[in-house]
């Protein structure tokens, strides 16, 4: 199992959009994914509701909880997503 | 998510302005007053004791509660007396003061209230009443919460969770319940409350609500979509279904004479492994299993009826060794052809 903390850089936060984005990535993955956010919550990654429900904003630190047979490459991938800022404004 | 892996959340504290703004019928005798006080404890003090001088073992964290009996006592003593009396509560950290019955507190009292930061709120509930009602109100703040990745359905009365892999399915059987009648509770990210130890409550977010994602539609809203009779806020948790996907080397139950309860968060529930395959039909079968749990609960247990017929049958056919026993529910089919 990875944890890893990963911050929202991304002007507007985890909106509609960034959040499909890391629904889908994450689905690519055999391993169990969850995000933890400041309110406590943590949710499947897997799961647009639940990525929503965290209403990450810019600045906001995730926790990310990576256990499975393919852990390491998704917790490369899903960094590499966060750090791009989903291709939006930084 | 595996039912073991809940991640449970507990308050440590509430400020008194959350306390005030409980459903109680409070008013605040000294504005905003100490509203950033925390209430750590979940239980509530009547310090007559203290007010009386006696302060050691004096459980000042808690609210406090006022009543007939300290309100009576203080109005009692002269002027000074009163003061000192007050001061004995006033000066130990008190997050704040419940008044019931509408009592007001003296100007003098209220100012030493003020001077020490400590709330004064005021009910019209009696004393017993209020204590009842703010117990259960901190006692569900301070409760237990747990966060799970699911599905939660009322069908016919009965609170189901669905769980499973991402992908499953599990909306679409809320989805394809929901058509049929029965009412959504939450979607996805469920919420479970632990009550009194033995009963889960679940409710959704407030920000998801009835909020539901169908994949390769996408986000449906299934109050809009179906009206208010299709959904509900909160239900207890009775039975969680544990979808999978069918592996024929596994052994599923046959006679349902084992009922294997699950522990979720410290408290059982009753639980089914459903194995899932093409062309069948979960809906009708979460039909069933509720249906199934009421008559349990009403006191008819299918499999142990049927093993008692068994038995009696058998018993009856080692006593009775005539050879022509009828199979058929009906004995003979006199000239009804229908």
């Amino acid at each position: 199992m990875i944890e890893t903390d990963i911050t929202v850089v991304n002007r507007a936060g985890v909106h509609t959009r960034p959040a499909a984005m890391i629904v889908k990535l994450a689905a690519q993955f055999k391993s169990d994914i969850y995000l933890t956010g400041d309110n406590q919550l943590r949710i499947n990654a897997k799961s647009i509701i639940g990525v929503m429900t965290l209403a990450a904003a810019q600045g906001t630190i995730l926790h990310l909880t990576v256990s499975g047979e393919d852990e390491t490459a998704a917790v490369d991938k899903l960094s590499e997503l966060f750090a791009s800022g989903f291709g939006e404004h930084l | 998510m595996s039912i073991e892996k809940i991640q449970i959340i507990t308050k440590e504290n509430i400020s008194v302005q959350q306390l005030f703004e409980a459903p109680l019928k409070f008013t605040s005798m000294n504005g905003e007053t100490g509203w950033n006080n925390l209430i750590v404890d979940g239980n509530i003090h009547r310090p007559q004791l203290a007010l009386a001088g006696f302060t050691e073992l004096f459980t000042s964290q808690r609210v406090q509660m006022l009543g007939n009996t300290e309100m009576y006592y203080l109005k009692s003593l002269d002027l000074e007396a009163r003061m000192t009396a007050f001061i004995n509560i006033a000066d130990r950290n008190v997050p704040c003061l419940i008044l019931t019955n509408n009592h007001e507190l003296q100007p003098e009292l209220l100012n030493i209230a003020n001077e020490h930061n400590i709330s004064v709120l005021q009910t019209p509930f009696e004393t017993t009443k209020a204590i009842h009602m703010v117990s259960e109100y901190l006692d569900d703040q301070f409760a237990q919460q747990g966060v799970i990745h699911g599905s939660f359905v009322d069908v016919y009365g009965v609170g189901v969770l669905f769980v499973g892999r991402s992908g499953i399915g599990k909306s679409e059987i809320a989805l394809d319940l929901v058509e049929r009648g029965h009412r959504l509770v939450a979607d996805d990210v469920v919420m479970l409350t632990k009550k009194r130890d033995t009963v889960l409550m679940g409710t959704g977010t407030s920000l998801v609500k009835h909020f539901m994602e169908i994949r390769g539609l996408g986000i449906i809203d299934v109050r809009q979509m179906f009206g208010i009779r299709a959904i509900r806020f909160q239900k207890r948790l009775e039975i969680l279904v544990e979808l999978e996907d069918w592996d024929p080397t596994k052994e599923y139950d046959r006679t349902g004479l084992d009922e294997s309860p699950r522990s979720v968060m410290g408290v059982e529930v009753s639980a089914v492994k459903l194995p899932i395959f093409p062309g069948k039909n979960i809906t009708v079968i979460s039909e069933v299993i509720a249906l199934n749990y009421l008559l349990r609960t009403y006191g008819y247990n299918a499999p142990k009826e049927f093993a008692n017929k068994l038995r009696e049958e058998i018993e009856r056919r080692a006593k009775n060794t005539s050879s022509a026993v009828d199979q058929r529910i009906v004995s003979y089919f006199q000239s009804d052809q229908e």
